[in-house]
């Protein structure tokens, strides 16, 4: 067993839990956190992205014993109460995700992006979720949710998106 | 995944020590980056007995100019090479090389040494080390020893690293510090994919006779592990920079490369692309080489 | 008379939603969650526009419950054991080390099962495999542990005694009557259609040219992001919940009781919210083992497939060989056509039935043929099994007709845009099994697309227009 004790959300959060377990399996099963999904297990979907430190990471990948002392966000920590965060209000009324699945990987990266640089391109964003895979909706709603979003962020208006 | 010991080593002298420890009568894997690591530890029916975690080393962390050269700490992440002015100034090649890498989330976490140690012939890191002829420190309990990179691998995923060694640091010699390199990867897709091929092209130039001067070439996914070019080198060394010769050159490193057929290519389409990807890869060394000369770089080898 | 929808006219001019506006006067209240429900044959101005989901916001939150995010207490981890064989006898399968592992509650294997078999129209598929292996995703053994890592170690531990058997893997091989029946004795063609129209041989002398091709597609997985899952839970009423990725949950529970024995009414199948489907999860997998686990345990148990298993275990896209024989004027105009569709089955039915008369009806394409000849086949060989994939079969003969029209306009130096101009289905054509089509716009839709992407005719021989 190893102990580890990060912080989460803001919180801060301690398991004694076998060595091989991952930093998704701790959110998942000992902190009840499931908005991070597991998809693939190997790095390949980014359904379990969470941001470590300020960079979007496979949760998958990483071993309890390598996040103590930590600062982890996951998608439970984007909203409160009161506050949807710019990017899940606009991945909703966009309609960017069908199924779901993908959701909390893909806000997690374009988070960090944001957090990084509030005025992406277009091919800024491609990059940014080359390690998230989605089966349904494709990304196109993605890239206008968070062109959309940054401009929120910014304190500007969101453009409308062109119909064909 | 199989159950294991975990230890997280402190600096670099403490992950020695833990893994002289446990060497001798365990079988000890190093997890940095851990995106091959746990990847395959997965899907394995024998894990290690005991895990060594070298991934809060900071002491390997750090890309710094030495007497030697550019020393890359190995812990140095992806993203880290990405973003690092040292290696931007010196070595687009190498942010290219980077940047091709899985995704951001793999490129945060898996580090260069992790992508030398694993030693798969498509590694990306690979083929632009080769052509800057770079060097290896190799940190083991009875201290540190450097070999050049070319003898650290010796075959798909193997390399000459101990069990109770690890992986210190890369070091770019200094003779090559700006040296014009073009790196090229040819995947399927954009993102998460291998390569099918990658090429790196470096050269310096004799701006009085117009010749390509210590041209080096590195070659990936096409031989058991990355592997230089040396008919295309001694094709060009000396040759007058042209067109044709940069595709010759392509022509001529097919020579040089050993591919085999899998699911990915076959090794004809492999062929096929090292010789593109190779006059290409040249192409943009020299347009390199020459933006830097107007630029007021000394473009010439430092003697 | 039903009521006639309602029609909202798309404005001119869009007006931004407060959400698009940065100081946006409504609170960006995250709950409650207020959904606005649409009316019933409401017909939204659809094209072109974004369509929010009512569980979108639950998305984005992170807080819709797929089947891996739920948990009941004192709940169990199955795994299952596969045979990694394509074709093999089972001797005998030893469980008792595995039984006998800390931690391990139950194991079962095949012989367990009240009636081992299923499938959405043949029942040929084992709920485990019990005498036979059919392909080398077949589970041979189900373990429920305390933990998911106790479970999947335990896999190892068990013991699986085989007399490996030559497998049929080519479906051309597999065709052929004297090729051993994966199935025996049953033959390996399970299904059969065949569309005649007019008389092709007759055409094909008529004929200015006459072209061939043929044209092979692969196996393809659905990858829905979330792999398949599902709980059952057995009360102590002898009734069985099972939570599952299933997509159709009736037809499912109809299987569920067929191999437990027991009455559908004793069965009560949640359809949680999917992470993808496509086809892939039309049909049950593990509920009938994971019940027997619960009933045999008095616990509920939980199977999460692997990405693995989600390859080799699940349906995949049936892929085809497809032979193309096509008689054509100097002009291009198609005077008959000849196809023989071979789907490669794989191990078991599934939907192959369903895929294979959409492949049969769809192969000709949407070109006015009087004469036609398309037989297609299904065969079985000792691989994973195909079954349902978006399309039923349409996206690989539309690969193959396409093809070979291309191909045709090549050698006959004819436009290809023209050449599908010459032969598409107009207003009123009739299909390959006279249906009389309407709402046909085949040859605008060309033209627009033409339009839209600059064609340019034959094309530059550089990559540029190649293809429609
Ligand atoms: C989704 C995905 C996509 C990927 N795409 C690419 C790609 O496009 N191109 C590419 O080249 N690679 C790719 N990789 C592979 C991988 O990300 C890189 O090889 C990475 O650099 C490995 O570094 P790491 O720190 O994660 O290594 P780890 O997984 O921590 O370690 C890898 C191996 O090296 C050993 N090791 C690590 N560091 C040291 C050291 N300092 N000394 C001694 N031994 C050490 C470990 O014991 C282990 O055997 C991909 C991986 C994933 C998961
Ligand atoms: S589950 Fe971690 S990347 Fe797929
Ligand atoms: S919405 Fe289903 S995978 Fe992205």
């Amino acid at each position: 067993m190893v102990n580890v004790t990060l912080r989460v959300n803001g919180e801060t959060r301690s398991a004694s839990v076998p060595p091989e377990t991952t930093l998704l399996r701790l959110l998942r099963d000992q902190f009840n956190l499931t908005g991070s999904k597991l998809g693939c297990d190997v790095g390949d979907c980014g359904a379990c992205t969470v941001i470590v430190d300020g960079q979007p990471v496979n949760s998958c990948l990483m071993l309890v014993g390598q996040v103590e002392g930590r600062e982890v966000l996951t998608i439970e920590g984007l909203a409160n109460a009161d506050h949807l965060y710019p990017l899940q209000k606009l991945f909703e009324h966009f309609g960017s995700l069908q199924c779901g699945f993908c959701g909390p990987g893909v806000i997690m990266s374009a988070k960090a992006l944001l957090d990084e640089n509030p005025d992406p391109s277009t091919e800024e964003i491609r990059d940014a979720l080359g390690g998230n895979l989605c089966r349904c909706t494709g990304y196109t709603k993605m890239i206008e949710a968070i062109k959309g979003a940054s401009c929120i962020l910014r304190g500007e208006e969101a453009p409308l998106v062109k119909s064909a | 995944m199989k159950s294991f010991e975990f230890f997280a080593a402190k600096d670099s002298s403490d992950a020695v020590t833990l893994l002289a420890q446990h060497a001798a009568n365990a079988k000890v894997k190093i997890i940095a980056g851990g995106t091959d690591l746990l990847a395959d530890l997965k899907f394995a029916a024998h894990g290690p007995d005991v895990v060594v975690d070298i991934s809060h080393v900071d002491d390997l962390k750090n890309i710094t100019l030495t007497e030697q050269g550019l020393n890359i700490g190995a812990l140095v992440t992806h993203t880290q090479i990405m973003r690092s002015p040292l290696i931007r100034q010196f070595f687009p090649a190498l942010v290219d090389a980077a940047h091709t890498i899985g995704a951001v989330q793999t490129r945060n976490l898996g580090t260069l040494g992790g992508n030398l140690v694993t030693a798969v012939p498509s590694m990306d890191s690979g083929p632009t080390l080769m052509a800057l002829e770079a060097i290896v420190t190799i940190a083991g309990n009875g201290g540190r020893r450097q070999v050049p990179l070319n003898e650290f691998f010796v075959g798909p995923r193997k390399t000459i690293l101990k069990p109770d060694e690890l992986l210190a640091e890369i070091i770019i010699p200094k003779q090559n510090l700006g040296k014009p390199t073009h790196f090229l990867k040819f995947g399927l897709r954009k993102g998460q994919a291998l390569a099918l091929v990658n090429v790196a092209a470096s050269f310096w130039v004799d701006w009085e006779k117009n010749v390509f001067l210590a041209p080096r070439i590195g070659l990936g996914a096409v031989a058991p592990k990355v592997i230089r070019a040396p008919q295309a080198e001694a094709y060009l060394e000396g040759r007058t920079i042209s067109a044709e010769a940069m595709a010759e050159a392509g022509r001529v490193a097919v020579g040089d490369a050993k591919p085999i057929s899998d699911f990915r290519a076959s090794a004809e389409y492999r062929r096929h692309l090292v010789a593109v990807l190779t006059k290409r890869a040249l192409e943009s060394a020299w347009t390199l080489a020459q933006t830097r000369r107007l630029e007021g770089w000394n473009g010439q080898r430092n003697a | 008379m039903a009521e006639k929808p309602k029609v909202i006219e798309k404005p001119d001019v869009l007006e931004r939603p407060d959400i698009l506006k940065p100081q946006a006067p409504a609170p960006l209240v995250a709950f409650p969650i207020e959904v606005v429900v649409p009316e019933g044959r409401q017909q939204t101005p659809a094209v072109g526009q974004r369509a929010s989901r009512a569980d979108g916001r639950l998305h984005g939150l992170g807080q819709t419950k797929y089947i891996d995010d739920m948990y009941f207490p004192n709940m169990l981890f199955a795994k299952i054991k596969r045979a990694g064989i394509a074709s093999a006898r089972i001797k005998n399968i030893d469980t008792k080390e595995a039984e006998a592992m800390p931690g391990v509650v139950a194991v079962i294997t095949g012989r367990d099962i009240p009636c081992n078999s299923f499938g959405p129209s043949l029942k040929d598929q084992p709920v485990l495999a019990d005498t036979r292996v059919f392909h080398a995703g077949d589970g041979v053994a189900a373990v429920a542990a305390v933990s998911e890592q106790i479970a999947t170690e335990a896999l190892e531990k068990i013991k699986v005694d085989y007399e490996v058997l030559t497998p049929v893997l080519d479906p051309l091989e597999s065709l052929k009557l004297e090729t051993p029946g994966v199935h025996a004795p049953s033959a390996n063609i399970y299904g059969h259609k065949v569309i005649k129209k007019g008389d092709v041989e007759k055409a094909f002398a008529e004929s200015d040219h006459v072209f061939e091709g043929t044209f092979r597609t692969q196996m393809v997985e659905h990858v829905p992001l979330e792999p398949y899952a599902c709980i059952a839970q057995w009360d102590a009423n002898g009734r069985v919940t099972i939570y599952s990725t299933l997509g159709r949950i009736t037809l499912g529970r109809a299987d569920v009781a067929r191999t437990l024995g027991i009455p559908m009414s004793r069965i009560r199948i949640v359809a949680t919210v999917v992470g993808g489907n496509f086809g892939g999860k039309n049909e049950i997998r593990a509920e009938p083992a994971m019940a027997l686990l619960s009933k045999k345990t008095g616990r509920p148990v939980k199977c999460v497939f692997t990405r693995s298993e989600e390859f080799t275990s699940s349906t995949t896209r049936h892929p085809l060989i497809m032979d193309y024989k096509t008689g054509v004027t100097k002009q291009g105009k198609i005077l008959g056509r000849k196809i023989r569709l071979v789907l490669d089955g794989g191990a078991y039915c599934s939907w192959s039935e369903t895929t294979l008369g959409k492949a049969c009806i769809l192969s000709a394409g949407p070109y006015n043929i009087e004469n036609l000849y398309a037989e297609a086949f299904v065969v079985y060989t000792n691989k994973t099994m195909t079954g349902a994939m978006r399309g039923f079969g349409a996206p690989q003969v539309c690969f193959a007709y396409e093809s070979h029209m291309d191909d045709i306009a090549k050698a006959l130096g004819i436009d290809p845009l023209e050449i599908r101009l010459l032969n598409a289905f107009d207003e009123g054509s009739l299909s390959p099994t006279s249906q009389k089509l309407h709402s046909v716009v085949v040859k605008e839709s060309l033209l627009r697309a033409a339009k839209r992407f600059g064609w340019n005719g034959i094309g530059d021989g550089v990559g540029n227009g190649n293809g429609a």
